[in-house]
């Protein structure tokens, strides 16, 4: 498997460029303690993450081989996918839509517009309250367009 | 890999947590036994069919999978290559996030005492 799970990426957004330690690891992404100890253990023999016992941080001058690992494309949409799939399966308050919408020129360009001023939106109040809200109380959010035609020939060519 | 290796690496993925007793209540043989060949004794063709018996076992106990051989067989047929690489993906990630969740007893020092 190339790049990171979502559980580790998790791992690692808590840490960002500060050191903690296990317990703040732990409090921060709500991991349960064995599931978050396994993970830093497996991020530390991966090289991506170092420590000195107590406090955990990540590993200075990763190579651009890891870095393109870890951040490349194909690996992130990967990681997307398993949060989409955690979203489409959580039994409790589920809140997710999907439709095949008419939608003419006209509405189409209002809708881009709606979907533009959603992630300014959304960029602001992360800006605002990043440094507040702990990475386990964040919350999900993904949209995305496609045309049908498009997509379902995608789908046949194996794409 | 000799194929004894093989059948107890496969047999530990399916059992991960397994002590020794339950090894030998499983696979009638006996536990001292057990611990030899995990240790690398020579097996004898009956005990190398009681731990694939064993496997073979489990796997029944799940229908799906053998629909899931079944699809992995088609899949390589006619997939892409790319498409093989995103259900292989697909399938480790999934490994993966169950496999973090394997039980770790952390060590707890706090209340050791140095003699």
């Amino acid at each position: 498997m190339k790049g990171l799970s979502s559980l580790e990426r998790a791992v690692l957004e808590c840490l960002g460029k500060k050191s903690l330690t296990y317990d703040e690891v732990q409090g921060q992404s709500g991991l349960h303690e064995n599931v978050c100890f396994n993970i830093l253990q497996a991020l530390i023999i991966r090289g991506i993450i170092a420590t000195d016992g107590m406090r955990y941080r990540i590993s200075e001058n990763l190579s651009p081989l890891i870095m393109e690992e870890i951040n490349g494309m194909n690996a992130k949409l990967a990681e997307s996918l398993e949060i989409i799939e955690a979203v489409l399966d959580q039994a409790e308050g589920r809140n997710f839509k999907f439709a095949k919408i008419a939608m003419d020129t006209r509405d189409e360009k209002i809708f881009l517009a709606m979907l533009s001023n959603l992630e300014s939106f959304l960029l602001d109040a992360h800006k605002k309250s990043e440094a507040a809200v702990p990475l386990k109380e964040r919350k999900v959010v993904f949209w995305g367009v496609g045309q049908v035609s498009t997509l379902m020939h995608q789908m046949i060519r194996g794409k | 890999m000799s194929l004894q290796k093989k059948t107890l690496n496969r047999y530990r993925q399916y059992f991960p947590q397994e002590t020794l007793r339950e090894t030998s209540a499983r696979t009638g043989i006996q536990i001292t036994r057990v611990f030899r060949l995990f240790n690398g004794k020579t097996m004898k063709v009956g005990e190398l069919e009681a731990f694939e018996a064993a496997v073979n076992l489990r796997i029944a106990e799940n229908p799906n999978m053998t629909l899931l051989s079944e699809a992995v067989e088609s899949a390589g047929a006619i997939l892409t290559n790319e498409e093989l690489a995103k259900v292989t993906d697909y399938i480790q990630r999934k490994v993966k996030a169950r496999s973090f969740s394997r039980m770790y007893i952390r060590n707890d020092y706090s209340n050791a005492s140095i003699a």
